[in-house]
């Protein structure tokens, strides 16, 4: 008996060191800018998320259900004939209204960044990450629509990140207000470089601003194009908070997010031409150079 | 419980089946209820039951899988809770002659107590990535409401928890009878 207990807690050592030994060596060598997705997370991502886009479809229905049967029933209690007819064209009014609503909202997603030469998809969020720690939003869109690992995400008003995960029908973006995503930035209006970072709930800093340049509150600041990520010129957010400090050679950046993130519904991915660009870049360098010789 | 492996895959899988369930409503019920800053970590009351409840050697393998399922829902990836979860196991393991679930008020006061000790281990390991203490003292106040939420499921998330795998009726909802 005893000898059997003894072999059972060397097993649970072996197996506690071993498995520790695993984490430690994939931790250390855990990529944090992108996931590449194995075939197996692939299937599995793909299987449970039509279970958080559900969740999100019944949401949808119930709230409409509620808003446009119980309510106006309700309401016809007072007046059943008048009521009823008015409740029915009101109810008639508002559906038009939702649907003109969200056919400008798409209007603008989709016409925003026109003068950018990039493909754009069209996405719903259907989750948020599993771990509070991570600004991490899922979306029902994937590889099959033509998204690509790193490719930039916008709404018509400005930045929301970058697509860190990706399985063939879904996609994980990491935004802007995670500590894990850095945007190579400019304040608009002084053209002053410095990386952008998430910092908490609905804010983010923006490091390596040397302390001579003279930013205000209500400074904008956008993407500068660099990193190889973000297109040049997306709107990030605005200057809410300056300190300088009279030692040190940078200053501390808060920025508020032009996207409200609590009431992010759709987003739009902007795919395709990453390499297409590199190429145009290249092309224009050799042009020239040929020029110059 | 018996040792073979075997014998511990379809509690496994069925307490994988409730992980992904509970992941779903972290993800996508509360937020579409306007829960969108607090998320629950159903998996560290999972992982925490196992260390409580389960006696078998192969706590570390049940770990690395519930923790990698749970990373198909986050981007935190499965190292940092599988490292955290085992050390927890282990600090369970010197200390079960003391720990008796004699009440669901007890049950609770441990999840919570092992919940801080899971805190501490994963904002050493973040605190070594980030060197930013801010973002601790951020995951620190997100902890609270959190965890408490957490250790107020634990009596009911334990009983369902002791039929999958067959713990000692005895040892019940409110833990074993004194």
């Amino acid at each position: 008996m005893k000898i059997l207990e003894e072999s059972v807690q060397r097993q649970k050592i072996f197996f506690n060191v071993a498995v520790l030994a695993l984490s430690l060596f994939s931790l250390s060598h855990r990529q944090f800018s992108f996931d590449r997705t194995t075939a197996f997370e692939n299937f599995m991502v793909d299987m449970f998320s039509p279970m958080q886009s559900s969740v999100t479809y019944v949401k949808t229905r119930t709230s409409n259900f509620f808003e446009h049967y119980i309510m106006n029933i309700n309401a016809s209690q007072n007046n059943t004939k008048l009521q009823k007819t008015v409740a029915d064209l009101k109810d008639q009014v508002f559906s038009f209204e939702q649907v003109s609503k969200e056919n400008k909202r798409l209007k603008e997603l989709l016409q925003f960044g026109g003068e950018l030469d990039l493909q754009k998809v069209l996405a719903q969020i259907i989750a948020w990450d599993a771990n509070s720690d991570f600004k991490v939003l899922r979306i029902n869109k994937g590889k099959a629509d033509g998204i690509e690992l790193q490719s930039s995400v916008v709404t018509s008003v400005g930045l929301v990140g970058y697509i860190f995960r990706l399985t063939d029908h879904y996609a994980d973006i990491i935004t802007i207000l995670d500590p894990n995503n850095r945007v190579d930035a400019l304040v608009e209006r002084t053209r002053s470089h410095g990386i952008v970072e998430g910092y908490s709930r609905n804010r983010a800093i923006m490091k390596y601003l040397a302390g001579t340049e003279p930013v205000i509150l209500g400074d904008l600041v956008l993407s500068s194009g660099l990193g190889n990520i973000y297109p040049k010129g997306l709107k990030i957010g605005k200057i809410t908070k300056v300190e300088r400090e009279s030692y040190g050679i940078t200053q501390s950046i808060e920025i508020e997010p032009v996207v409200n993130f609590s009431t992010l519904e759709e987003v739009v991915v902007l795919v395709g031409t990453k390499d297409e660009v590199k190429e145009k870049e290249w092309k224009a360098l050799d042009d020239a150079e040929g020029d110059e010789q | 419980m018996k040792n073979e492996i075997k014998h511990q895959l379809i509690p496994l899988g069925l307490t994988i089946i409730i992980l992904v369930l509970f992941e779903v409503v972290s993800t996508a019920v509360f937020p579409a209820l306007g829960v969108k800053n607090y998320r629950l970590p159903f998996n560290i009351l999972i992982v925490l039951y196992l260390g409580f409840k389960v006696e078998s050697p192969f706590i570390a393998i049940h770990i690395i899988v519930l923790q990698y399922f749970h990373s198909l829902f986050s981007i935190e990836g499965w190292e940092m809770g599988t490292i955290s979860g085992i050390l927890i196991c282990m600090i369970i393991g010197y200390l079960k002659e003391l720990l008796h679930f004699s009440s669901a008020f007890i049950t609770i006061l441990l999840t919570q107590l092992f919940q801080v000790f899971w805190f501490i281990i994963l904002a050493a390991m973040l605190y070594m990535k980030m060197t930013d203490f801010s973002l601790i003292l951020d995951k620190f106040y997100r902890f609270i409401p959190e965890s408490i939420f957490i250790s107020l499921c634990a009596p009911v998330v334990f009983l369902i928890l002791d039929r999958l795998w067959g713990v000692s009726s005895k040892e019940g909802m409110l833990g074993e009878e004194v």
